[in-house]
């Protein structure tokens, strides 16, 4: 079998997308299918007094409304971070209580979609309005520290020597606040689910980042046996975290279908996605920084302030990537949780870690003017071998070979470091910044199953999900290494029940989880076909042995785990929860890593802010597919662009909710915004984290990219943004 | 979205017909690109549809003569690519392709264009928010709101929405018409008089009468057209509603301005013509300081909101902007 | 689908011929030439006479070249019939509104949101989706440099992104990289293959026009 770098492959998908048969969620029309549309609430939180469904009911068509007096038979969803399945604790339509506006509270079912959001719209809610607290800086909003919160797995604050101290007596220090809206995910695929059931079988069509906890989920939630439900979601038309866990429609969806006697489709609209499902919370940090008279920084305060809803704790984790960045002589970190009338907050792509990047790299970036070094310079200086936190060797970490070799493709030698020193042509100023970005290597449990046949088909079962970041293309590349197949011979059943058990793919461990479960599914095929003793030729292919052997086909199984974890692990995927673990294993710490560089242009007269260029060099240990990889990276720069410049939940807090709740208002970038963007890879497989040497992708390739843009614009101004995004009237 | 019942005449005075047979609560349905997007917002609620698409004598763009006129259903794709239009009056067909993409120009029509509704997200989203031009006498959001958006000029205390189009603007900037036709006849409407300012009844947002259709809109084919640009700047690079934008246009007669155009967009509550930093242009040498200085009179009197305050400097700068291209092309 | 319907689909600048057309001032002509029977007209009497106004309408238009005759309620998008009646999902939902272009078709050979368009409007007229673009034996050329230049991800814009595309060429706005850059910026990737689709666009503008 071949070592080294993998071969760049097509996307083994692609045919199908590009000939729209690529099938959806919601693009399954089960025979008869009814159509469902929600009624959200118009307050910021209180309870409904009454419910006038008359008008909706006299709609043509409408065959059920399933508001909060018929469904007490169903059980509330439990959140995914308490051991549960769902985004949120929280289950609108279940009560008559709303805890934000836009929550649904009930939904209409008709014949048509037509008829279904206009009766919808006909029906009149009664509320008794209590006060709320929509944003992070409501008044009535409650700060916990994060230690004290009551969480199944609570984080403590980071403390590393006396920070305080060392910072108060430093002779270098930067101490500044950086903030960040809510953004949103916005998957151009909206949430969705059609459900449809056989007898007492319930199938749901979703697109899902995670159809184990679906299964189960909707099992519990409706009462059922989990072995009665199926989840089906070969494509999901990206998640980006928000698709992590059950959403609300889908109890509601199977439930109307069950009442009904006939398939349901909820297809939940824009406007309805950025008020009752998962988003990045709005955050408050504030880093000190302190350096010696070298440069090396001697102490990191790191006190965050992470919105929360006044139901869950979504956990923070920015202070765990933050003492990573660098080998700081002191780290000390203070977390509160604030908690608000929203919903859940959530995983959108880098949850945390570009927050935290953003003001790492921004309070980097100001100490270094501070002290007169290259940025560059201060990020090699304080590159680390060890981890301060715990102690460990890193299993990996090439961030200085990262910046050194962006260094070297972007050109950063031509930049003079002189705020507003380089100007173009046509009088645009041009500023160069730099920022790394990093993400934790986790990785997970997975069982796999893989059946080859005679004919040359290769059937591979694993318990990852595809939504863009192209583990199909991954599976099919390494597969077709580990048996000597062609790729395309290779097919894929993902995010589907039927086969293995199905965990959640997120957290950038899809493919360190499911790799390594494909190799030792393929391993352990080629000793099933070596034990039927045909003397087969050294590289010959399953469907060959098994033509030497006369064996129609060989099926065979395997699991793997992340170091650290045991079979226990498999326990908890085989019920639907989600068992990562990572970065900190028994022996070694294990984290991803970018270098962004980045080059702006600031239009002197109006501030337009414009981004021409973009290098950006990453360490993601073994690329196992070359192709899918660099879009990916390629993608996650445009998001970084979006999150920089672009993106912020607009509320107002008079009444809650999301103002620009749609797509021409919450603006992502659009083709026009993006300019040449240049990806690297180091391709040095991780000697420890898993057999495969694979770290995480899907998350790193955003990190960092924010701050190296707001970098740059200092550069290019000397205006610093502590602000995102960064906007016209910022610079004007 | 409320039922409603569809009609689609073949010729204008048939359509004119079923428009004043329909009555209240019908609209008129051209591309769509505003009308069925606020149905499907609840915000309006037809009962009866008059799809006029099949006027097939609504779609001619004739540029040929001294007066450039436009079919009101033709569509703005068609209209930015036409040769003359892009020659000779750039801030005209700029102000075509800079907005929206080409999938809705395509389908837009310029007469529906001209009637684009505001952007409003308390005016667009419906309950629970307050807004006196969708639901008369419920109040403004937007004025102690998030009004980054807002007016700064043509504002009342019961509205500050912003006209949202980009073609309008353009168009006042030339003394554009627009001529329409109703139950008794035909009339002509300069484009600058077409849209009402909110006062104490936003809801009404032009002086059209019950029963009438925008026809054609003519354009006076006037040199000043060629020296001239729709400078649009938005919160990204393309698809975005204009934050700032200006349309200008400037003739030169021995290096001074002898005829110049300015009007706004992105910033009034309806297509706002800076007849006063015009005048302050004619007779000068436009430099990128007078022009700067024309921009400042431009915005002289707006009033700002909290959160749309910084328009007024960058507005001015917009101008400058606009008016230093529209020289180099004069 | 045939070879020879292919050729029409491909054939078919509309917008040059419709602005030709327009320029040439035979536009009434033209447009009667798309032959706007509907119901609603069919009631109609002498050409001033007030159309009659319909609770539910009789459309016949083509999809990928089969004539689809639908009782629509009038309300129905485009998008909504062709995934929800007629069974083309290939053609996505996105927004709803116009805002994001995943839902991008062809009517007579333009690129429309069919989420903006009323099924009713497009009576007599030739759709094009996502389906009727190239064939088992044969990918059209955008199809295919979509692959080559790895010009998606998730895949759910796209439908929508080559069906701009394909119309962005024959338009000619493909002629730079910021033209393209403009003229697809209708269509939102949010999985961000945006360079990607910029290549794949010009390397196919080149095989289409040969």
């Amino acid at each position: 079998m071949p070592t080294g770098p993998y071969a760049e492959i097509p996307r083994v998908d692609a045919y199908e997308k590009v000939r729209g048969r690529a099938i959806y969620g919601t693009d399954n029309n089960p025979s008869g299918v009814a159509y469902g549309a929600f009624v959200t609430a118009t307050i910021g939180r209180g309870r409904i007094t009454a419910m006038d469904l008359s008008e909706a009911q006299s709609i043509d068509g409408v065959r059920l409304i399933v508001n909060h007096e018929h469904t007490s038979d169903l059980q509330p969803a439990r959140f995914i971070m308490q051991h549960g399945f769902a985004f949120q604790s929280y289950s609108p339509v279940l009560t008559p209580n709303v805890a934000y506006r836009g929550q649904p509270v009930a939904l209409v079912v008709a014949d048509t979609l037509e008829s279904a959001i206009e009766a919808a719209s006909r029906i009149r809610v009664s509320y008794e309005e209590h006060p709320f607290a929509a944003t992070l800086d409501s008044e009535r909003a409650e700060p916990v520290p994060q230690a004290e919160a009551a969480t199944a797995w609570p984080i403590d604050d980071i403390v590393v020597g006396d920070a305080e101290t060392v910072y108060a007596d430093a002779a270098v220090k930067v101490d500044a606040t950086y903030t960040m809206p809510t953004q949103h995910q916005n998957p151009m695929e909206l949430i969705g689910t059609v459900a449809a059931w056989d007898g007492d079988h319930l199938t749901v069509y979703e697109g899902t980042q995670n159809a184990g906890a679906c299964k189960f989920g909707l099992a519990e939630q409706l009462g059922i046996p989990p072995e009665n439900v199926t989840v089906i979601s070969p494509y999901t038309g990206g998640g980006f975290g928000q698709k992590n866990t059950m959403q609300s429609q889908q109890v509601l969806t199977a439930f109307a279908a069950r009442e009904l006697g006939r398939p349901v489709k909820v297809v939940v609209p824009r406007r309805q996605t950025f008020h009752d499902s998962s988003f990045r919370p709005a955050t408050r940090q504030r880093v000190r920084l302190a350096a010696d008279s070298a440069g090396r920084f001697t102490a990191a305060l790191y006190d965050v302030d992470a919105q929360t809803s006044m139901h869950d704790f979504f956990q923070s984790e920015h202070a765990d990537t933050a003492a990573r960045h660098y080998g700081y002589g002191a780290f000390r970190s203070f977390t509160r949780l604030v908690r608000t009338d929203t919903p859940t907050p959530g995983y959108m792509r880098a949850p945390f870690e570009h927050a935290t990047a953003f003001a790492i790299e921004s309070a980097v970036d100001e100490l270094a003017y501070e002290h007169g070094m290259d940025p560059v310079q201060i990020r090699l200086l304080n590159d680390t071998d060890t981890d301060i936190v715990d102690g460990l060797p890193h299993s990996s970490r090439h961030v200085s070979e990262c910046l050194r070799r962006g260094a070297e493709l972007f050109g950063w030698d031509r930049r003079t470091p002189e705020p507003r020193s380089m100007v173009a042509q046509n009088g645009d100023l041009i500023g160069m910044g730099v920022a790394i970005g990093l993400y934790a290597g986790s990785g997970g449990p997975n069982r796999a199953s893989v059946r080859a046949t005679r004919d040359g088909i290769i059937e591979i079962s694993l318990g990852v999900h595809e939504m863009g970041q192209g583990i199909r293309t991954a599976i099919a590349n390494v597969v077709a290494r580990h048996l000597n197949v062609a790729p395309e011979s290779v097919t894929a059943i993902l995010g589907d029940t039927r086969g293995v058990p199905q965990m959640l793919t997120a957290g950038s461990w899809g493919s360190a989880s499911s790799i390594p479960a494909a190799e030792a599914v393929c391993e352990a095929l080629r000793e099933a076909l070596d034990a039927l003793g045909t003397n087969a030729p050294e590289g010959a292919s399953p469907a060959e042995i098994l033509a030497l052997a006369d064996h129609d086909e060989l099926s065979v199984e395997a699991a793997t785990f992340a170091p650290g974890q045991n079979r226990d692990a498999l326990g908890e995927i085989d019920t639907g929860h989600v068992a990562p673990s990572g970065p900190v294993y028994p022996d070694f710490i294990t984290y991803s890593y970018a270098a962004h560089f980045v080059e702006v242009r600031v239009e002197q007269t109006t501030r337009r802010i414009r981004v021409p260029r973009v290098v950006s060099v990453f360490d993601c240990g073994r690329v196992l597919s070359p192709r899918t990889a660099r879009s990916q990276a390629i993608g996650g720069v445009v998001w970084g662009v979006g999150g920089a410049l672009r993106e912020a939940g607009e509320v107002d807090p008079r009444y809650g909710g999301v103002l620009n709740a749609d797509m021409a208002e919450y603006l992502v970038p659009v083709n026009a915004d993006i300019g040449s963007i240049e990806v690297g890879f180091i391709d040095e497989p991780d000697p420890m984290v898993n057999r495969s040497g694979v770290k995480g992708l899907g998350e790193v390739v955003l990190v960092g990219v924010a701050p190296a843009i707001t970098n740059a614009i200092y550069h290019a101004t000397g205006v610093r943004a502590r602000h995102l995004p960064v906007r016209i009237e910022d610079l004007v | 979205m409320q039922s409603f019942s569809y009609a689609r005449p073949a010729s204008l005075d048939s359509a004119i017909a079923t428009f004043a047979e329909g009555g209240e609560g019908t609209r008129l349905l051209a591309g769509g690109t505003t009308l069925y997007d606020l149905m499907k917002l609840d915000v309006e609620r037809p009962e009866r549809i008059v799809d006029i698409n099949g006027l097939a004598e609504l779609s001619t763009i004739d540029t040929s003569g001294d007066e450039l006129v436009f079919g009101a259903l033709a569509r703005m794709s068609d209209v930015a690519a036409d040769p003359r239009l892009a020659d000779e009056f750039p801030a005209l067909s700029e102000a075509l392709w800079k907005a929206a993409s080409q999938q809705l120009r395509n389908m837009a029509s310029l007469g529906g264009n001209l009637l684009q509704q505001t952007r409003c997200a308390y005016f667009r989203h419906g309950e629970p928010f307050a807004c006196n031009k969708r639901s008369p006498g419920s109040g403004c959001s937007a004025i102690e709101g998030l009004n980054r958006g807002h007016a700064l000029f043509g504002g009342s205390d019961a509205c500050i929405a912003t006209y949202p189009g980009d073609f309008a603007v353009a168009l006042i900037a030339f003394d554009a018409e627009v001529d329409v036709a109703g139950p008794d006849g035909e009339r002509t409407i300069p484009v600058s008089d077409l849209h009402r300012q909110p006062g104490d009844n936003p809801e009404a947002e032009t002086v059209l009468m019950p029963g009438e259709i925008i026809i054609r809109i003519r354009v006076p084919a006037d040199a000043v057209g060629r020296g001239s640009t729709y400078h649009k700047i938005r919160d990204r690079e393309s698809y975005a509603f204009a934050v700032v934008s200006a349309a200008a246009a400037v003739r030169l007669e021995a290096g001074v301005v002898a005829d110049a155009r300015l009007a706004l967009g992105g910033v009034a509550t309806v297509p706002w013509r800076a007849r006063e930093a015009e005048h302050s242009l004619i007779g000068t040498a436009l430099t990128a300081e007078t022009a700067r200085a024309v921009g400042e009179i431009a915005f002289a009197d707006a009033v700002t909101r909290e959160h749309n305050a910084f328009k007024v400097e960058l507005g001015a700068n917009v101008v400058r902007d606009a008016l230093l291209i529209a020289s180099g092309r004069a | 689908m045939s070879d020879d319907r292919k050729r029409t689909i491909e054939k078919r600048p509309w917008s040059i011929t419709r602005r030709a057309v327009l320029a040439s001032g035979s536009a009434v002509g033209a447009l009667a030439a798309f032959g706007l029977k509907t119901p609603a007209m069919a009631q109609e009497t002498t050409p001033a006479a007030p159309a009659a106004f319909l609770p539910r309408v009789l459309v016949s238009f083509a999809v990928n070249g089969v004539t689809q005759d639908i009782d629509l309620d009038p309300r129905t998008s485009l998008l909504d019939a062709l995934r929800e009646t007629i069974g083309l999902t290939g053609t996505k939902k996105g927004c709803d509104h116009g805002q994001c272009g995943a839902c991008t078709v062809h009517v007579d050979g333009r690129r429309v949101a069919s989420c903006l368009t009323l099924a009713a409007q497009v009576a007599d007229r030739e759709i094009t989706t996502i389906e009727g673009l190239g064939d088992d034996e044969a990918l059209h050329p955008m199809q295919q440099a979509f692959i080559d230049h790895d010009a998606l991800q998730c895949g759910y814009c796209t439908p929508g992104q080559i069906m701009a595309a394909v119309a962005c060429v024959h338009e000619g706005h493909a002629g730079s990289e910021a033209e393209i850059r403009e003229y697809m910026s209708g269509n939102i990737c949010r999985c961000g293959a945006y360079p990607g689709i910029v290549a794949a666009i010009r390397n196919a503008a080149q095989v289409m026009e040969g």
